[in-house]
């Protein structure tokens, strides 16, 4: 009899993390993964961030280039600025800073891994801990019993029994569908993401991009895009949600790849283009419909992907543990009604994750309006950017009369940079700093260093070469 | 860049997207989001390439963005389809 405790269908970061938890807590538990083993059908997500290490130290630390050979860890991250004739106007590289409070994180910002070995991994995890991996295996359904669910049922018709199922089945997921969840996202809530994986000689790699580790190219001609660094090659892709889209997704990829900066870069790591890769990622202000009567959705399934960038991997491994220790408290209690399920909830928002969504709408439109809005806000925020960056590196003029050229350069761009800021930047420092606001921006406090200044200012106005 | 030799399939997926003509409003959603272009239209019926089953990454686009419910997908037969060896 194929009956068990728990069922997982989907044996990605989710699902493993979720069977692995089951097992641990004594559930006789089953994972599902359609693919030949886990990870085959899987792209991006794969910069892994510290978090992981700080929340699953005794699994993160046994991560090493032995179990997974394309592993690669940085300490820096580069934005490039490319502006409205496709040139690189600049580019800024960053370290984590003074302010970052623990380790790993001090010493590297992502360590970047393969699904196809990532994912495997994770899953021996959950094997090891006891529970069972049915690979090459396609759920097809939900099985139902007097309106409760009791199992679910693969595509040769092979019925697996149990009272509660773990929907960790990704952007598309049946088992959403099929509980009544969700049928589909509506086009605000998904993004498709389509991906270049390019080979390249690992010690070029080292010598040419140093420790950085990934990449933002920020642009007025393209969504951004990222470039995330592996031991012998590099992921280049982009994403925007689906009723963003005026052409087709590569079209925007390829600008990426036809810069003429990307093909130098191509041409010094002697890169070659190796796979093409797309995938959909849910990308919400809120997750939301994450459980019903027997069933709970982790990852992906659930809208997990954090608000501002998307980060899936980690989300899903937290929401797939929080669901194995409700599937088991529910087991226990005999209890798979939606109402006794909502603890997943609150379990998930007492995480790490449940504070990232604290300010999940600011951060989510914020990102939406900038980087993925490139005609509208990247054709005047790139230029601005980098008068503000660039502008001092000019002998055109004497510096004081640059300065003043600067300015009102910078000044040009504020009709557009103004409302941007009221809009987008206000509402979410808001929601962030809250009540510490007020002390923050207290006039009295802000007014008191103001003096000083204003000393300094001459009062007699001289006349200016510019001026005149 | 051409795409030609990118993407590797495990053959024996069986047919995985269905297009309900009757539904289709014609409005080209699933012709724009193809990555790999498997969606056409020829004489105002939208139809998805015979070869779908070889080229499609599975991404769901089509049938994500497709707000008349006309595009039905199911993922394919266990064990076959795209493998991403470097995803």
């Amino acid at each position: 009899m194929n009956t068990y405790d728990l069922i997982v269908v989907g044996a990605g970061p989710g699902g493993s993390m979720a069977a692995k938890y089951a097992a641990d807590l004594g559930l006789k538990t089953i994972f599902f993964e359609r693919g030949r083993k886990p990870g085959e059908k899987n792209s991006s997500g794969c910069g892994l961030g510290p978090r992981m290490w700080r929340d699953f130290p005794n699994m993160m630390r046994e991560l090493t280039q032995e179990k997974c050979p394309s592993i690669r860890a940085g300490s820096a991250a580069r934005n490039y600025f490319v502006n409205q004739e496709g040139t690189v106007a600049g580019y800024v590289m960053a370290r984590p800073t003074k302010s970052v409070s623990y380790e790993p994180a001090k010493s590297w910002i992502t360590m970047n891994c393969y699904r196809s070995e990532f994912d495997p991994w994770i899953a021996e995890f959950a094997v090891n801990a006891g529970a069972e991996l049915k690979t090459s295996t396609l759920i097809t359904d939900l099985l139902k019993k007097d309106g409760k669910i009791c199992g679910v049922i693969d595509e040769h018709n092979i019925k697996y029994r149990a009272p509660i199922v773990i929907g960790a089945d990704g952007a598309v997921s049946m088992v959403a569908k099929q509980s009544g969840l969700r049928t589909k996202w509506a086009q605000d809530q998904i993004t498709v993401v389509p991906q270049y994986d390019f080979q390249a000689n690992p010690e070029k790699i080292d010598d040419i991009m140093g420790d950085e580790t990934l990449a933002v190219w920020w642009s007025a001609i393209f969504p951004a895009s990222y470039q995330v660094f592996f031991h012998d090659g590099f992921h280049q892709g982009l994403a925007n949600w689906l009723n963003k889209w005026d052409k087709n997704p590569l079209v925007y990829l390829n600008r990426v790849i036809n810069l003429k900066y990307y093909q130098r870069l191509l041409r010094i790591l002697n890169a070659k283009p190796r796979e093409l890769q797309s995938h959909l990622l849910p990308w919400l202000k809120y997750p939301y419909n994450t459980h019903t009567d027997g069933i709970i959705l982790v990852g992906d399934a659930g809208g997990f992907p954090c608000p501002l960038e998307a980060e899936g991997i980690y989300p899903a491994m937290v929401t797939g543990k929080a669901a194995a220790e409700v599937a088991a408290e529910a087991i226990n209690s005999e209890n798979f009604s939606k109402d006794f399920l909502s603890k997943f909830d609150k379990v998930w928002k007492h995480t790490s994750i449940g504070e990232e969504f604290e300010a999940g709408e600011e951060l989510y439109n914020i990102w939406k309006a900038l980087p993925f809005s490139p005609q509208e806000t990247m054709t005047w925020f790139v230029p601005m950017f980098m008068e503000i960056m660039g502008g001092i590196y000019d002998w055109s003029q004497p510096h004081a009369k640059r300065v003043r050229q600067i300015a009102s350069q910078i000044k040009s761009y504020m009709p557009n940079a103004l409302p941007f800021i009221m809009k987008y930047v206000f509402p979410l420092v808001a929601k962030i700093f809250e009540d510490d606001l007020d002390k923050m921006m207290d006039p009295q406090k802000l007014m008191s260093a103001l003096p000083k200044v204003l000393d300094l200012i001459p009062k007699k106005k001289k006349p200016r070469r510019d001026d005149m | 860049m051409k795409n030609n030799g990118l993407t590797k399939h495990t053959p024996g997926t069986g047919d995985f997207i269905f297009i309900d003509q009757n539904r289709c409003n014609r409005c080209g959603q699933c012709i724009l989001v193809c990555v790999v272009n498997l969606w056409r239209k020829i004489e105002y019926i939208i139809s998805i390439s015979e070869e779908y089953k070889e080229k499609c990454l599975e991404c769901a686009a089509c049938y994500q963005v497709c707000e008349a419910d006309a595009i039905k997908f199911h993922y394919p037969s266990g064990g076959t389809g795209i493998i991403y060896e470097k995803g």
